[in-house]
């Protein structure tokens, strides 16, 4: 920085009073350039510029008086930033955006269609008219181009041809389309046994709660049955948490709504929640968000009929259990025989990453815990 | 009544508005001794003198500049470019000053003009001389475009071009020229340039088009009767500002809608309707919305023009489509 | 012996009044009294401390991008003293000076370099063209315009200017030509400042004058000293009383330097020597105007003194007007983009106001 100070104006002349300023703070300014016109007594001077440069600060004002040899520029040395450009203003920005978003922490290996059809295809003028007539569009077939749901569907909605055959629809489709791909998918087997549950089965009670308790001691003991397989990827992925899919039969079919993290919940939690699930699924109000990524599934088919069944695993899971109907039996005991309930129980694995030892395991804790009196 | 052709059309508005107004002036190439090189402006030298209708130098830019400046200082120029394939060099005049000289200005100065060219295909014409670049121009804000599709339409639409105030670059499809005809009157009767004309009613399906693609609409509907398909027809006609409302009620009514423009598919005006559309007439929708237009390819030259020009029959095949969903 | 046959044969004329020490080389033109030529140095001196205090705006953020006339001033206030009042000024975007003397008030130069579309019309010159940036495109325009006073029988004539680089454009030369075959009104003004930003004159065309395209388009062409406000004038009003008298176009190359950076966004010491520009501010038409007056005895050091602080003082509250001036109403974004509101464009309207503030929608619909 350097400063350029009020010239000699000659004829003695002392100072003068700054007229008017002909250039401005930030300016370019070469030799003989007129900076300010300053008066004296005798003229009004034009005082040019000794130097090339750039004026960083002007140091008087106009009308102030200003000596000979008084300061009245100061020159910037400092170069100056090329701006780039010839008109207007670019900004620099302080930092780099590459636009690149976050990495997710945790991907699931695939998606198990949810018993209910996740995606109707239908314009929007189609799913008006078939709210309107307080049609289901979940049940319809569509003949339009790529399988759309047309406006004439809706109208012939619920039509049945004169042979009386009828295309699957809704959640039957779906239970047909998956059974399907599991089928080809898994290489399955099953080991049956049974719990005695007499010293807490009471006749009436729902088993629901306790099973679930079953199949956490039996992921407890074997983890590898709460895994998912992606089998053409060949991994495995263990979970640290346990999602159990309960199966619920109603009368349009199977849904199997899921229980989150059962082995950080109090009973009466669970209870409540698979209250909520069951409640929701009988009035088809299920959110699609409960029926996603179980990790282990269990059906208590034995409501019903049934001892033991070699049930279906649905990938990418690998084990399903199963509980048949509780029957009376006599066993041995020190003092000859006495009858107590028995529990069966099936267990259904992906022998392509589940051992009959590891099954076998599982199946020890789970007839455990169900042994235990509370 | 007598039968005119869409040239001949054009001809009785250019006359009729120079002899109402001594603002209009009408100048271009070969507009003056020849009458235009396609009749256009025949008889108007004789009728109104080299005053007011003045053959130029072979300046596209200029025309439109000079008739800038000429509509600024309070006359109506009527600049004729002699195809739109040699529009392109007046572009910069166009949008960098005719459109928004109002604007700019706030209302003070404004550019009452308008820029006449020939457009479109199917006159197996050489290289350049089948351009049909209206999207281009609807882009720009602040101008008119207007493609009329009939002699009715394109005498009353020339007509309130000229006698409005705002610029206006107005297409006629060169195909039409003698390829359209019908009973008119000379009436001076303008036709609104702030609306779609639906040329005929129907319940099934919505056919969206302007220029040369307004016949071969019309004879689509007619053939769809055969098939059982009751097809609306809009000619569009003036593409800006759009009268969107029009469109969307049609298609409201239809739940069906394809659009038929010469020009290239990509970034062509089709898009800019199927998007209006879409957004307006949502719920109204049974199908997905067509467009029948050129290729993304050159205008072919004439051996080929017949493959790229969108007809009836193409036209025909995306009602089929549309149709499907029934 | 064998005279050569000539297709054609141009002169190219140079005039000059006052040299750059402020000397006259010839008789002062018949109305080049006292009192016009201290108008002429009152609007120099004014053209100026405008200029530097747009660039000193400009600086602090408060007006946007200006294009200085530092050390061109004379061009554009000769040619603008010797137009009528009712003639037509289309100039490009460093023509303030001329834009000032035919009324343009200080506020709407302001407002328009410091981004407000208020400043694209002069309320006092109204039939004036605003600023054009697109280079040359205007002069097509002039040539419309003088064709309108033309068909009108006016006598009225209009100015065009343009820098060195225009005369590049093809627009220049199209206009040049209608001017010329259609006997226009129009005085082409090229204000060679020696530079196109960073391109210099000897990069800009082969031609050994600017004027000497006039030839091609079949009109005449002259060369002026463009520091010489009283050659300018001069010149000018000569061609402009020509073209009302019908007898068409010509173009003026009016000799200057630009002692400035392009714009303000500019820096030409990248591309220019600053040794080469010292020498030019020995050119300064506004020394050179002030040497002679004071020298013929028409200007004292307190006139001098008492000009600078009275313009000095009237530019910078024009200053304050314009950074109180509010921002325009947004609805002129629309309001004036065709002559009456389309539908279409009054539904954008409205959105745009809603996303401004729901209350303002409705005000606007009311």
């Amino acid at each position: 920085m350097s400063t350029f100070n009020l010239p000699d104006l000659g004829e003695g002349l002392q100072d003068a009073e700054i007229v008017a300023w002909h250039v401005g703070e930030g300016d370019h300014v070469v030799v003989d350039e007129p900076l300010v016109s300053v008066e004296t007594e005798k003229a009004v001077v034009e005082v040019p510029s000794p130097r090339s440069g750039y004026i960083k600060r002007l140091l008087g004002k106009p009308h102030e008086r200003v000596k000979v040899g008084a300061p009245i520029v100061e020159f910037d040395d400092a170069t100056p930033v090329d701006t780039g450009a010839v008109v207007g203003h670019l900004a620099v920005s302080p930092e780099v955006f590459t636009g690149a978003a976050p990495k997710p922490a945790q991907k699931a290996i695939s998606e198990i269609p949810p018993a209910m059809p996740k995606q109707i295809s239908a314009s929007p003028a189609v799913r008006a008219l078939a709210r309107q007539r307080g049609i289901d569009l979940s049940r319809i077939i569509g003949s339009g181009p790529n399988g759309m749901i047309t406006r004439a569907d809706v109208e012939h909605a619920g039509a049945r041809t004169a042979s009386g055959v009828s295309s699957l629809t809704g959640i039957r489709r779906t239970m047909a389309i998956n059974m399907t791909k599991a089928h080809s998918e898994v290489v399955p087997a099953t080991v049956w046994d049974q719990a005695d549950v007499g010293s807490w089965w009471t006749g009436h009670d729902d088993v629901t709660i306790r099973l679930i308790r079953a199949v956490v001691a039996g992921c407890r003991a074997a983890p590898i049955l709460n895994s998912w397989y992606d089998g053409r990827a060949m991994t495995i992925q263990t979970h640290d948490h346990i999602d159990v899919g309960i199966a619920v039969d109603f009368e349009d079919g199977l849904i199997v709504p899921v229980v989150r993290h059962v082995d950080e919940q109090e009973p009466a939690a669970l209870r409540a929640e698979v209250n909520r699930l069951k409640t929701a699924a009988r009035a088809r109000s299920i959110a699609a968000s409960d029926l996603r990524n179980p990790t282990v599934t269990l059906s208590n088919f034995g409501m019903l009929a049934g001892l033991h069944a070699a049930l279906i695993v649905m990938p990418p899971q690998v084990a399903i259990v199963g509980a048949g109907r509780i029957f009376r039996l006599a066993v041995a005991c020190d003092n000859g025989a006495s009858f107590t309930s028995i529990l069966p129980l099936s267990l259904t694995f992906d022998h392509r990453v589940v051992t009959g030892g590891e099954a076998g395991r599982f199946m020890r804790a789970m007839i455990g815990d169900l042994g235990k009196a509370a | 009544m007598a039968e005119t052709t869409l040239i001949q059309a054009v001809n009785q508005a250019l006359a009729r508005a120079m002899a109402e107004d001594r603002r209009v002036i009408v100048l271009g190439e070969d507009v003056g001794a020849d009458g235009g090189v396609f009749r256009a402006t025949d008889s108007l030298f004789t009728r109104f003198g080299a005053d007011r209708v003045r053959d130029t130098p072979m300046s596209e830019a200029a025309i439109v500049g000079l008739s800038i400046g000429l509509a600024a200082a309070g006359f109506r120029p009527v600049a004729e470019i002699q195809f739109t394939g040699f529009i392109y060099p007046a572009i910069d005049q166009i949008a960098n000053h005719a459109s928004r000289l109002r604007t700019r200005t706030r209302g003070h100065l404004q550019c009452p003009m308008v820029v006449r060219a020939p457009c479109g295909g199917g006159i197996h014409a050489p290289e350049h001389h089948s351009e049909s670049p209206e999207a281009m121009f609807t882009n720009i804000p602040g101008l008119r475009v207007i493609i009329p599709s009939s002699p009715r339409r394109a005498y009353g639409l020339l007509l309130a071009a000229i006698r409005g105030s705002d610029p206006v670059v107005f297409m006629e499809p060169t195909k039409l020229y003698r390829g359209a005809r019908e009973e008119m009157v000379d009436d001076g009767k303008e036709l609104p340039v702030d609306r779609c004309f639906v040329l005929r009613e129907g319940r099934d399906i919505t056919l969206v088009a302007w220029g040369a693609m307004v016949p071969e609409a019309l004879q689509c509907a007619a053939h769809c009767v055969s098939k059982g398909v009751s097809a609306e027809v809009i000619d569009v006609a003036t593409l800006k500002p759009l009268d969107g409302e029009t469109i969307v009620n049609s298609v409201k009514k239809t739940g069906r809608c394809v659009i038929v423009h010469e020009a290239a598919l990509t970034g062509g005006y089709g898009g800019e309707i199927a998007a209006r559309v879409a957004r307006d007439a949502f719920g109204s929708l049974l199908a997905p919305i067509e467009r029948v237009t050129g290729y993304d390819t050159v205008m072919p030259l004439p051996k080929l023009e017949h493959i790229y020009l969108p007809d009836a029959a193409r036209i025909g095949s995306a009602v089929e489509r549309a149709m499907a969903y029934a | 012996m064998n005279q050569p046959v000539l297709g054609a044969k141009f002169e190219i004329g140079f005039t000059r009044y006052l040299d750059a020490a402020g000397q006259l080389v010839r008789p002062l033109p018949k109305d080049a009294d006292p009192t016009s030529l201290k108008a002429l140095y009152r609007a120099l001196v004014r053209t100026r401390v405008f200029d530097a205090k747009a660039i000193a705006l400009q600086r602090t953020g408060r007006l946007g991008t200006y294009a200085s006339s530092l050390g061109q001033e004379a061009v554009s206030v000769g040619a603008a003293s010797a137009m009528r009042a009712d003639d037509i000024l289309v100039p490009s975007f460093r023509e303030h000076g001329g834009q000032l003397w035919r009324g343009a008030t200080l506020a709407e130069l302001f407002q328009y370099w410091g981004g407000d579309e208020r400043g694209n019309h002069f309320v006092n010159a109204p039939c004036d063209f605003p600023n054009c940036v697109p280079v040359g495109s205007q002069a097509p325009h002039a040539a419309g315009v003088a064709l309108a006073v033309k068909l009108r029988n006016e006598p009225r004539a209009v100015v065009c200017i343009f820098g060195d680089g225009a005369t590049s454009k093809g627009d220049v030369y199209e206009a040049m030509n209608f001017a010329g075959v259609w006997k226009l009104p129009v005085v082409f003004i090229i204000s060679n400042n020696e530079w196109a930003i960073s391109v210099p004159r000897r990069l800009q065309s082969a031609a050994q004058t600017l004027a000497q395209k006039a030839i091609a388009a079949g009109i005449p062409g002259e060369q002026v000293d463009g520091n010489d406000a009283i050659g300018v004038r001069s010149t000018v009003g000569a061609a402009l009383d020509r073209a009302r008298r019908g007898e068409g176009a010509c173009v003026i190359e009016a000799l200057t330097y630009r002692l400035g950076d392009h714009t303000t966004a500019d820096d030409a010491s990248r591309y220019r020597q600053d040794s080469e520009v010292t020498p030019h501010w020995k050119e300064d038409p506004i020394k050179r105007l002030h040497q002679y007056l004071s020298a013929s005895g028409l200007w004292t050091n307190n006139e001098e003194s008492a000009l600078l602080k009275e313009l000095n003082a009237e530019i910078d509250e024009a200053a304050e007007v314009y950074l109180a001036t509010p921002l325009p109403d947004p609805s002129v974004m629309f309001d004036f983009t065709y002559a009456a509101l389309p539908a279409d464009l009054e539904r954008q309207k409205r959105d745009m106001l809603h996303t401004l503030s729901p209350a303002r929608e409705r005000q606007a619909g009311e």
